[in-house]
């Protein structure tokens, strides 16, 4: 039987370190390694809805990925800003790839294109990819494991332990639902439609709170996160957004 | 003796649920004091039933962690008067819950109204077909309230649910998608309809290539960001489908505790008691009124809480139990046929067919909510003519998708093993190609089956046990067979069937073992006699003006539709009255 354990749940409470990492392109995993995740759940489950994604899907992913691209690209590289191993960036301002719900992943690219998820930037792109390229890409950032970059920024342990309340039982008080609700313990994301929340950047997830509240983000299959959204303060999203940053997902381990 | 004695309140309410917390809210602002008795614990949809914690099958769904602890409290259970009735030691047939918000934690959200007809049953169908219409055996009866009395509280209690629906009869405007046979709304559903999923649309299609009118099923599963009339915000549903057993952490299934409770809490007038296990209701010297209740609280003192006004709104089963243990109103005896309290105890008549696809056909069970579906209600009620079938009543028909668990939802067709290789590999085979259509039946009531003290067995508290005595009558069990046809015929009509499965929970004796439905309705009835009910018109007790009684206890005998919508109904007329007629000059409300 196999359970779940936490991986030492929050690193660095207080980071002191203050640096962004350059994108190193010679990152980008082997697909060898990336194959050997094609069973893995992110991977496997429903990125794509008719077919299972197979070697070819990932080598057309990485195609993407670098820029290239059947009806000329995306004319720019997800690795530009996401990097090659799907880490982002450390600023916060490109949210981390890396092992996202291959579905959720494609799903967003839908929505850029067609506008329900407007993005200067993102909407263009996924504009110039097709649908298939978008699966692809989708499942080759899925089946990636990549290291987490160091959490940045100082941050108050009482503003942690708030994001932490807020995230495992919500506000009754203020109805606010818990994001382990959707997002699974230790926000580790329920693929194939819910991405995870651990390890993501906090400037990235806070600010995709505020959009949700103001109404311009509005993708959600049930317009779930916009009512949610409504009732949180801008210390609120700061604090779950700060929490979920230092949180490690669950890995499955050999139980007893 | 109670060891301590409480300053009175003005209103002591026994149980938190629905209909306890909306008595507290709305006595509370007509500024009386209310003190609620609840024998369970405080919990919160915020910090008690967040996934994925919640979303435990096994602990919810299989070990009952939200429902009624049956070594304190259980009940006696034999199927006529010549059994020696046995203690229930586990829960099956149905799941009363405990705690905050009560059985409305755990319910599915199906939200309906009876139909007018319903209300004035005996009168409707003797009109309609002569007397002989009803058998010896069933002792229906009407209300002695009617829909339209009625309408302004269903429709009150759905936008406290925000209701989503489709109307079928909008102020007397027959309406297209919605239930043509239903009663005058006098305002549509608050909120839009939930999205049908694949099973549910086939069977809609099916039925209406048929001539029937399928339409979406009525749910408290919140389809839209919501305010409702108390100020209580709820979310949208996700589908996540765990809604019946467990508690909703999304805030998207309407309960007692995020749509009333939360809303009422910090009133001045209002007072929750956790952990009050009420014992019984006291009476004054001369028996015509009640001084209180007297209760073990949470330190197991027990406590002697005065009030002018007794309300009893515990699950229907422990408030028939609570005035019998009181001795308030007189027993029902069926040797004599005389007496009220436990009469006329009913249930629901459940039947089913089970829809095998072909690999064209993808259900995703797993998409579900409580409240979830397609129905049809043509063959409910007196939707239909009964004229030479031989029974009363009727059946809703519904292909509804509550969820997709790995533990309880295995279905497979006709002739596969029960266990074994072959039966592994027809769960994997028909996991996702599988739609279950349920008819959901009325109960009729008769003399032989009803509520008593049980003469042997006792509760943690030294009290006698309710006693059920039930089985089907022979009028629901034809009616569940033709109902059940009907529903078979629908099923072979849809796409891509491969097989069906058609069986009916009454075609045997009534057992308390199999999970049925928690619609135990009946025991302490309602009406305009006082040889034949136990509480007028108004919901008043007839022997005990100062008592108010609430819940499915009220039903003469039982609807083909889910009680909590028409219990709801009735506890807002309950409330109105109290509140215009009562308060003002305490007193019988009816002549006996």
């Amino acid at each position: 039987m196999t359970h779940f354990i936490p991986k030492l749940a929050v690193v660095g409470l207080v980071a002191s370190a203050s640096f962004v990492l350059a994108q190193d392109y010679n990152a980008a995993p082997p697909m060898g390694q990336l194959n050997a995740a094609l069973s893995d759940d992110r991977t496997l489950f429903n990125v794509t809805i008719d077919s299972r994604p197979d070697d070819d899907l990932l080598e057309l992913g990485r195609l993407v990925a670098m820029g290239g691209a059947q009806k000329g690209g995306s004319g720019m590289a997800c690795i530009a800003c996401h990097g090659a191993n799907g880490q982002g960036d450390g600023s916060g301002a490109f949210p981390r790839l890396a092992g996202q719900a291959g579905w959720y992943s494609y799903k967003q690219l839908m929505d850029y294109a067609s506008g329900a998820r407007p993005n200067p930037i993102m909407s263009g792109i996924a504009q110039r990819l097709t649908e298939r390229e978008m699966e692809a890409v989708a499942a080759y950032y899925a089946a990636m494991d990549s290291p987490y970059l160091p959490v940045l920024g100082d941050v108050p342990a009482s503003l942690l332990q708030w994001g932490g309340q807020l995230g495992a039982v919500g506000s009754a008080e203020r109805g606010i639902p818990a994001c382990v609700n959707c997002h699974g313990a230790a926000g580790s994301g329920l693929p194939p439609s819910v991405p995870y929340l651990a390890g993501q950047y906090a400037t990235y997830s806070a600010y995709q709170l505020k959009l949700w509240r103001d109404g311009v983000r509005n993708n959600d299959a049930m317009n779930v996160m916009s009512s949610i959204a409504s009732k949180m303060t801008d210390e609120d999203m700061k604090a779950v957004a700060e929490y979920y940053a230092r949180v490690r997902p669950m890995l499955p381990v050999a139980g007893e | 003796m109670a060891e301590r004695t409480l300053p009175k309140t003005d209103i002591v309410i026994i149980g938190g649920g629905w209909t306890g917390l909306t008595v507290a809210y709305e006595m509370a602002h007509e500024g009386k004091k209310c003190v609620i008795l609840e024998r369970g614990e405080h919990r919160h949809d915020a910090t008690s039933f967040g996934g994925p914690e919640e979303h435990d099958e096994l602990k919810y769904a299989l070990h009952y962690k939200h429902m009624v602890d049956v070594k304190k409290e259980t009940l006696t259970f034999r199927n006529g008067r010549d059994q020696q009735a046995l203690p229930m030691r586990r829960l099956g047939s149905f799941l009363p819950g405990t705690g905050l918000g009560g059985a409305g934690i755990h319910w599915n959200g199906q939200l309906w109204r009876p139909l007018p007809s319903d209300l004035n049953m005996r009168s409707h169908y003797e009109e309609r077909y002569g007397k002989g219409i009803f058998s010896d055996d069933l002792t229906v009866q009407d209300w002695g309230v009617t829909y339209d009395e009625l309408e302004p509280h269903f429709n009150f209690f759905e936008r406290i649910c925000g209701t989503a629906g489709a109307s079928g009869n909008l102020n007397g405007e027959i309406v297209p998608g919605g239930n043509p046979f239903e009663g005058r709304r006098s305002a549509d559903f608050p909120n839009p309809p939930m999205v049908q999923p694949v099973a549910p649309r086939l069977f809609a299609k099916s039925a209406e290539n048929m001539g029937y009118s399928p339409f979406p099923f009525p749910s408290a599963n919140v389809t839209k960001a919501y305010v409702n009339p108390y100020g209580a915000q709820l979310h949208p549903c996700t589908y996540c489908g765990f809604c019946e057993r467990f508690g909703c952490g999304y805030f998207a299934k309407a309960d007692p505790i995020i749509c009333v409770y939360d809303r009422i809490k910090e009133h001045e007038n209002f007072e929750i008691r956790f952990e009050s296990q009420v014992l019984r209701v006291n009476k004054s010297a001369d028996g015509k009124t009640a001084t209180g209740v007297t209760y073990l609280d949470a330190d197991g003192v027990e406590v002697f809480q005065p009030a002018d006004i007794v309300c009893m709104n515990a699950f229907s089963l422990w408030n028939v139990h609570l005035m019998l243990v009181s001795e308030l109103g007189t027993a029902y005896d069926p040797a004599t046929r005389t007496g009220t309290v436990g009469r006329n105890y009913a249930y629901q008549t459940l039947a089913g067919v089970d829809v095998f696809f072909d690999d064209q056909v993808f259900t995703n069970p797993f998409m579900g909510a409580g409240a979830l579906g397609m129905v049809i209600d043509d063959f409910n009620g007196d939707n239909f003519d009964h004229a030479g079938l031989g029974f009363v009543g009727g059946a809703y028909v519904a292909c509804s998708q509550t969820n997709g668990r790995p533990i309880s939802y295995q279905p497979t067709p006709e002739g596969t093993p029960a266990w074994g290789a072959d039966w592994k590999r027809a769960v994997r085979e028909n996991y996702l190609h599988h739609a279950g259509l349920t008819v959901h039946g009325s109960s009729m009531s008769t003399h032989e089956n009803y509520l008593d003290l049980d003469p042997t067995w006792r509760d943690a508290f030294g009290r006698p046990l309710l006693r059920m005595t039930f089985n089907f009558p022979e009028n629901d069990r034809r009616m569940a067979d033709y109902v059940m046809n009907k529903t078979a015929e629908i099923a072979r009509n849809m796409d891509h069937v491969t097989s069906t499965r058609a069986s009916s929970l009454a075609a045997q004796d009534y057992s308390i073992v199999p999970y049925q439905t928690t619609h135990n309705v009946g025991g302490a009835v309602m009406g305009t006699d006082p040889k034949t009910s136990v509480v007028n018109r108004f919901g008043q007790m007839w022997d005990h003006h100062n008592v108010f009684v609430f819940g499915a206890c009220l039903f003469p005998q039982n609807v083909g539709y889910n009680p909590t919508g028409p219990l709801m109904g009735l506890a807002y007329w309950t409330i109105a009255h109290m509140k215009s007629d009562y308060i003002p000059n305490p007193r019988p409300l009816m002549d006996a």
